[in-house]
């Protein structure tokens, strides 16, 4: 084969995974000649695959399913201010919630979610950027355990929520900003990052998979998540990837990885976070299994630093470079063995070390501890 | 004796005076015992008693005394059983008169004062915990007296590093009057870095730079600075010396997180859960790569040219950026702002470009206040 056939045939591939029709649209009408949809779901609903729908400021009253792979982006007008795109539960006559069960988890939870990704075809991502999702008013008061999530990625998608806002989704304690989830079948992978998540009722961002191996990976990077009571941050429950670089405040848990099969799936990093101001019972900041790493996270003003889990497996949860300060513990060991503590810095704790198997290795250094060590394992 | 062999023999002469034939440890608490270690009874016993330059270590323990540290030295805590914490705590005689006047005017009680140090050298402080909880004075809005938790004045230099401050609260219904960590410099020189300390439930200001000249350079890195501002005044980090402030996380209090009115540089801190993130002032300064989460304005210029670059300010209740009293010279670029009423409130000048913004209400605000 020549070389020009070859380059011809390298072309052709790129010409083919690039679709031609792949084009802009809008919703809201504030862009001169794109063609225009009067609502997001009619938008999602026609448009070709890999498309771009740029969303106008204003209120969208609308429960939207996405089922085809494409960009859906809130368009900031300069130096115009005519508001956010904001997408709000259906409005209802006479009042109520406008917003119905219309997704059931791999868990076989009943979801409302504002913004479902499910069944896309063709394979391809779903990327959400830019967008508020507000849950005021749809509240189903957590009947017949019915959830509600701002934006939910149904088992077999994949995609990225950049830059989004989710807020107010309050359900009688099942509400939820953002979910990722997937079952059995292809791996997918769904990155989350800078988004603003708050005022939910239940946990800011939940990343979820029910096999082992877990066939989701998450990437969940420079969000701020910000929790009040029993909220928690983030739950990464056996799923693969990363947690970096977030701020994580208030609630009674900041960053959760739980695992569904101890000691058969690996562990994620957890990494970079800022994780504060968890006051509300448990008040944990990080919860960590075994097989995780944990590494140059600053934690402050929690009741508890690290809650470690894993029994006996080896690797235990790995500790390395932490700043902890302003805790009543800094790290309850739960009795986990194999843990792998590297220079840490503990300051300013009631407790440092809570229900330390023996044989472990507390090489850390510590300031202005209280009792260093207390609590036993069987 | 050649001349090259005396000098030789004297130099070596010299370094074996200034060396002590055993080497001694000093120690407070009782912790560490045996015939290497000079024991003393209180902190205030020791730091009048030991040559200059030495380490003063601190067994676990309540220490209910006033220190003022004269000589260059280095007061560490250490652990004594299954406690690690050398706590200093309001002295027992009850007798809170102030000893020492700031440069900028009120007479202050400082639970740690460094002064008049001779010879020249630095005071380092590490491990110990500054409790001023039972010392409370009346916090009139004239003529206050205040209550540091530590305090360097004018003209000395040191560490402080891995410290807790807490419970200078010192409020009244008329104002705060109580500071954690409070560094000052007049004419003279002064270097002071405060790092890795943990600063919380603090009446007026967690940690105070404060320089009548531009001299003073004070380094505020790491710190953890929570609950300040209790009495609704003050700051988490107020710094209106020369120097930088990095790596700091600061939340949860009523009132500004870091206000700044020197030179300086301002990288890598967590701002979050109070008021207002950043207030800032004067020229020469940069605000570069900090993260801003759940406040209500975060970062409110109020003059000069600072320099505001690279940012993330996310979830603001009110302006994410506001320019205050027609403050239209400052470079802002690469700043990334989401969830916020107003990107840019009160602007007089031209709209910053190169900035990414999503869900803002309002790029440009024309309120005069922050909603």
């Amino acid at each position: 084969m020549s070389k020009h056939r070859k380059l011809f045939l390298a072309l052709f591939s790129l010409l083919a995974v690039i679709p031609a029709w792949a084009t802009n649209y809008q919703v809201g009408g504030c862009l001169a000649k794109l063609p225009n949809f009067p609502t997001i779901q009619a938008a999602v609903s026609t448009v070709p695959p890999f498309s771009t729908v740029l969303v106008c400021p204003g209120i969208y009253p609308e429960q939207i399913t996405i089922s085809r792979p494409l960009n859906l982006r809130g368009q900031v007008m300069f130096p115009l201010n005519l508001g956010r795109p904001v997408i709000i539960p259906p409005r209802v006559v006479g009042g109520g919630s406008g917003l119905q069960v219309n997704v059931t988890n791999i868990q076989g939870t009943p979801f409302a979610a504002q913004v479902l990704v499910a069944n896309v075809a063709p394979v391809g991502l779903v990327n959400i950027l830019g967008i508020t999702v507000d849950g005021s008013n749809g509240s189903l008061a957590c009947s017949s355990n019915a959830q509600i999530a701002g934006v939910f990625y149904a088992s077999g998608t994949s995609g990225s929520v950049t830059d989004v806002t989710t807020q107010n989704q309050q359900n009688n304690g099942c509400g939820f900003g953002i979910w990722a989830e997937n079952g059995a079948g292809p791996s997918q992978s769904i990155d989350l990052a800078g988004n603003s998540v708050h005022d939910m009722d239940n946990t800011g961002i939940v990343a979820l998979s029910d096999q082992n191996p877990p066939t989701l990976t998450l990437t969940i990077s420079g969000n701020s998540v910000t929790g009040n009571n029993n909220t928690q941050g983030i739950a990464s429950e056996n799923v693969s990837g990363a947690i970096k670089q977030n701020v994580v405040t208030g609630g009674a848990i900041g960053i959760a990885d739980v695992d569904f099969f101890p000691q058969q799936t690996p562990g994620i990093s957890i990494s970079s976070n800022t994780v504060a101001d968890i006051q509300d019972a448990p008040g944990i900041a990080i919860v960590i299994r075994e097989g995780s790493t944990a590494k140059s996270n600053k934690i402050a003003n929690v009741l508890t630093g690290f809650y470690l889990q894993g029994g006996n497996a080896n690797p235990g949860p790995t500790l390395s470079a932490n700043i902890a300060e302003i805790t009543n513990t800094s790290i309850e060991f739960n009795c986990t063995t194999h843990v792998i503590l590297k220079g840490n810095t503990l300051n300013d704790s009631l407790v440092a070390f809570d229900r330390v198997p023996s044989g472990t290795s507390l090489s850390t250094p510590i300031y202005n501890i209280d009792t260093i060590q207390t609590g036993s394992c069987p | 004796m050649s001349r090259h062999l005396a000098w030789i023999f004297l130099g070596v002469m010299t370094l074996a005076a200034s060396a002590p034939l055993e080497a001694l440890n000093y120690e407070v608490g009782g912790c560490r015992t045996g015939s290497t270690y000079v024991n003393f009874a209180t902190i205030s016993a020791a730091v009048s008693a030991v040559p200059a330059g030495a380490t003063i270590l601190i067994c676990a323990g309540v220490y209910p005394e006033q220190v003022t540290i004269t000589h260059p030295l280095t007061l560490k805590g250490i652990p004594s059983g299954n406690a690690n914490r050398a706590v200093i705590v309001a002295s027992a005689n009850g007798n809170f008169a102030p000893n020492v006047t700031s440069i900028n005017g009120p007479p202050f009680y400082a639970q740690i004062l460094i002064e008049n140090v001779t010879p020249a050298g630095v005071v380092n402080l590490t491990g110990i915990t500054i409790d001023g909880n039972g010392i409370n004075f009346d916090c009139p809005s004239l003529s206050p007296q205040h209550l540091a938790g530590v305090f360097y004045a004018s003209g000395t230099s040191g560490t402080v590093n891995q410290v807790t401050a807490r419970n200078q609260l010192s409020t009244s219904a008329s104002g705060a009057c109580g500071e954690g960590i409070w560094a000052e410099n007049g004419a003279g020189t002064q270097t002071v870095n405060i790092t890795n300390s943990s600063v919380r439930n603090i009446g007026d200001s967690g940690i105070t730079a404060t320089s009548s000249n531009s001299s003073g350079s004070v380094a505020i890195k790491t710190n953890f600075v929570i609950d300040t501002g209790v009495g609704f005044t003050g700051a988490g980090i107020a710094d209106f010396s020369a120097g930088q402030v990095s790596g700091n996380v600061v939340t949860h209090n009523p009132t500004t997180a870091i206000i700044t009115g020197g030179p300086m540089t301002m990288q890598g801190n967590t701002v979050a859960d109070l008021t207002w993130a950043f207030d800032i002032s004067g020229s020469d300064i940069t605000v570069q790569s900090n993260y801003i989460s759940n406040v209500q304005v975060g970062i409110a210029i109020e003059g000069g040219s600072p320099i505001v670059k690279s940012n993330t300010i996310t979830h603001t209740s009110g302006c994410a950026l506001t320019f205050r009293y027609n403050s239209n010279n400052a470079t802002i670029t690469g700043n990334h702002i989401n969830d916020s009423p107003y990107a840019f409130a009160n602007l007089s000048g031209p709209l910053p470009s190169h900035n990414v913004l999503f869900n803002v209400d309002s790029v440009q605000g024309s309120t005069t206040t922050c909603p």
